[in-house]
C-alpha cells in the first residue's frame, strides 16, 4: 500500500505542472483548471491500481484522465447553462494572464480565441512536448489526425496573433 | 514535431509558449500532496477491449458457419422416386470391428424392408452384408444361404468364397429367389450373422413390360398380313423382342439378393482401464466442444449486435466530445 502511495506521490510531483498546464489550455480558465487538476489527481489516486505502464507512460495516462475530467466538467456546464437559460461569456478578461506568466497580450488573446479542441493539441504537442503518438492517444485520434489538427491550430494562432498586432 | 507543422511565424510562437507555460500554484500542490491514502480497491468491472469483442464476434461468426456446415453435412439424405425406391441401412465403419453387434443387429432387424407389389411388375434387389464369427461360421452360412435359395424355388447366381491363413475370410453369394419369397429369404439370411449393411432397391418395370407386349402384338398382326419378302425381317424382330420381354419377366419374377459375408478383420482386444478413461475423457471433451459451439452459434449474433452497439456508442461519444470542445 505504501509503495503504491509513494509511486503515485512521485508521479504527481513530477507531472502536476504538465496536467495543470494542459487543463489551463483546455479550459481557458485558471480557477477551473486548478479545480479540475485536483479532481484529476484524486481520480488518479483512486484508479492508480489500473495504471498499466506498458500501455502508456504516467504523463499520458494522467493527461487522458485530465481530459476525461474536463469533458465531464464541460458537459455539466452545458447542462447547467441549458437549465439556467443563460450563456456565460467565453471571452476571458483582457488583464488576466491565463495561459502563462509573461505571454505577450496578443498571444494571450489569440489563444483565448482558439477553441478548446485547438488549444488542447497546442498544449499537448508544444507546451508539454508530448510525442505525436502519445498526444494522439490522449486525444483518441490517429497520429496523422493529431498532426493535421496541430498544424491548423498553429496557422490559426499565427493568424490571430498577426491580427492582434495589426490592431 | 515535424517541420511541416511549423509554418511562418509559428517557431517564435512555439518558443514563447514553452517559455511561459503555466505553473501550478502552491495551494494546488498542497492540495494534491494532501490527497488521502488510496482506498481499498473495490470490485470493479471493466469492459473488454474492442479487439477482444471484435475477435469474439468474428469467432462466433466463424463458429456459426462451421456449425451450419457440420449440421448440413450430418443430416440424413433420403431420395425416393416414383419409379425406384432405395432403402439403405448401414452401420458406421468403425462398428465393424466391434465384438458385440447385438444392439446393431436388433436395430437393423427392426428396420422395415420394402416388399414387392404383387399387382405390379417389379425388379427387386437386396444387398446384405453380414459379419460372421469365424471361418467355420463363414462356411456354414454360405452353404445355408445356397440351400435356402434352392428350397425357395430359386437358384444361386454366383458364389465367391475365400479364406486367408484359415483365420480370416469372406464370401459373396448372389441368390435369385422368387419375388414372393423374398421376405422369407431375407428373414432367414439376416439370422446367419450380424448385419453390417442392408440395402433394398425396387424398380417398377410394369410400363416397360406393357409397352413390349403391345409391340409384340403389333408385330404379330403385321406378320399375318405381311408379304413373303417382308415376313422374315418381321419374324426376326419379333423373336428378338420376345426374348427381351421374356428376360424382363424373368428378372421381375426373381429377386436378386447379394449376400456378402465376412469374418472380423481382427479380434479387438478388450479395452484397458486407461483406454476406457481416455475414451470417456474424449467423449466429455467432444460434448463440451459441441456445447461451446452451440453456445457460440446462439450468442454469435448477439455478440455482433453488442459489438456494433458498443462501437456506435463510442463513435457518438467521440463526436459529442469533439463538438463540446469546439464550442468551449
Amino acid at each position: 500500500m505504501n509503495a503504491v502511495k509513494t509511486q503515485f506521490a512521485e508521479a504527481a510531483e513530477r507531472h502536476l505542472d504538465d496536467v495543470h498546464a494542459y487543463l489551463v489550455y483546455l479550459t481557458g480558465d485558471r480557477a477551473t483548471a486548478e479545480e479540475l487538476t485536483a479532481e484529476t489527481f484524486a481520480r488518479a489516486l483512486e484508479r492508480w491500481h489500473r495504471f498499466d505502464p506498458r500501455r502508456a507512460g504516467p504523463r499520458t495516462w494522467l493527461c487522458q484522465l485530465a481530459r476525461s475530467t474536463a469533458l465531464d466538467h464541460f458537459r455539466a456546464e452545458a447542462r447547467r447553462r441549458r437549465r439556467e437559460g443563460r450563456y456565460a461569456a467565453t471571452e476571458p478578461g483582457e488583464a488576466a494572464q491565463v495561459f502563462g506568466e509573461g505571454l505577450s497580450p496578443e498571444l494571450e488573446a489569440a489563444l483565448a480565441r482558439l477553441s478548446a479542441a485547438e488549444r488542447e493539441v497546442v498544449a499537448l504537442r508544444i507546451v508539454l512536448e508530448l510525442e505525436g503518438e502519445a498526444a494522439a492517444r490522449v486525444l483518441g485520434i490517429s497520429a496523422t489526425a493529431c498532426s493535421t489538427r496541430l498544424s491548423r491550430a498553429l496557422q490559426k494562432l499565427e493568424k490571430e496573433v498577426s491580427a492582434g498586432v495589426a490592431a | 514535431m515535424s517541420p511541416l507543422e511549423l509554418v511562418g511565424d509559428s517557431d517564435r510562437i512555439v518558443k514563447e509558449l514553452r517559455a511561459s507555460r503555466p505553473v501550478a500554484s502552491l495551494v494546488l500542490r498542497e492540495r494534491v500532496a494532501a490527497l488521502g491514502p488510496e482506498p481499498a480497491p473495490r470490485w470493479s468491472f471493466s469492459w473488454p477491449s474492442r479487439r477482444l469483442v471484435l475477435g469474439l464476434a468474428a469467432a462466433a461468426l466463424v463458429a456459426s458457419f462451421v456449425a451450419a456446415g457440420l449440421t448440413r453435412g450430418t443430416s440424413t439424405q433420403r431420395r425416393s422416386g416414383g419409379v425406384a425406391t432405395v432403402t439403405k441401412t448401414s452401420a458406421p465403419a468403425h462398428w465393424e470391428n466391434a465384438t458385440n453387434g447385438r444392439a446393431l443387429d436388433r436395430t437393423l432387424k427392426a428396420a422395415p424392408v420394402p416388399t414387392a407389389n404383387a399387382t405390379r411388375l417389379q425388379r427387386y434387389q437386396a444387398t446384405l452384408r453380414l459379419r460372421v464369427k469365424d471361418v467355420d461360421a463363414l462356411s456354414t452360412a454360405t452353404r445355408r444361404a445356397m440351400r435356402l435359395a434352392r428350397s425357395l424355388g430359386g437358384y444361386v447366381g454366383e458364389v465367391q468364397y475365400s479364406t486367408r491363413a484359415g483365420k480370416r475370410g469372406g464370401a459373396r453369394v448372389v441368390l435369385r429367389v422368387p419375388v414372393g419369397s423374398v421376405q422369407a429369404a431375407l428373414t432367414t439370411l439376416t439370422g446367419l450373422g450380424t448385419i453390417l449393411q442392408q440395402q433394398t432397391e425396387i424398380l417398377d418395370v410394369t410400363r416397360r413390360a406393357d409397352r413390349e407386349s403391345r409391340q409384340i402384338a403389333k408385330l404379330k398382326r403385321q406378320l399375318e398380313t405381311a408379304s413373303p419378302q417382308e415376313a422374315p425381317a418381321i419374324r426376326a424382330r419379333l423373336r428378338t423382342l420376345q426374348a427381351k420381354h421374356a428376360g424382363l419377366l424373368r428378372s421381375a419374377s426373381f429377386a436378386r439378393i447379394v449376400l456378402t459375408l465376412a469374418t472380423p478383420q481382427q479380434q479387438a482386444a478388450a479395452p484397458g482401464r486407461l483406454h476406457r478413461t481416455l475414451d470417456d475423457a474424449g467423449g466429455v471433451l467432444l460434448r463440451e466442444l459441441q456445447f461451446v459451439l452451440y453456445a457460440l452459434v446462439v450468442a454469435g449474433p448477439l455478440l455482433l449486435i453488442g459489438g456494433a452497439g458498443l462501437a456506435t456508442a463510442r463513435a457518438v461519444r467521440k463526436r459529442s466530445d469533439r463538438r463540446l470542445l469546439e464550442r468551449a
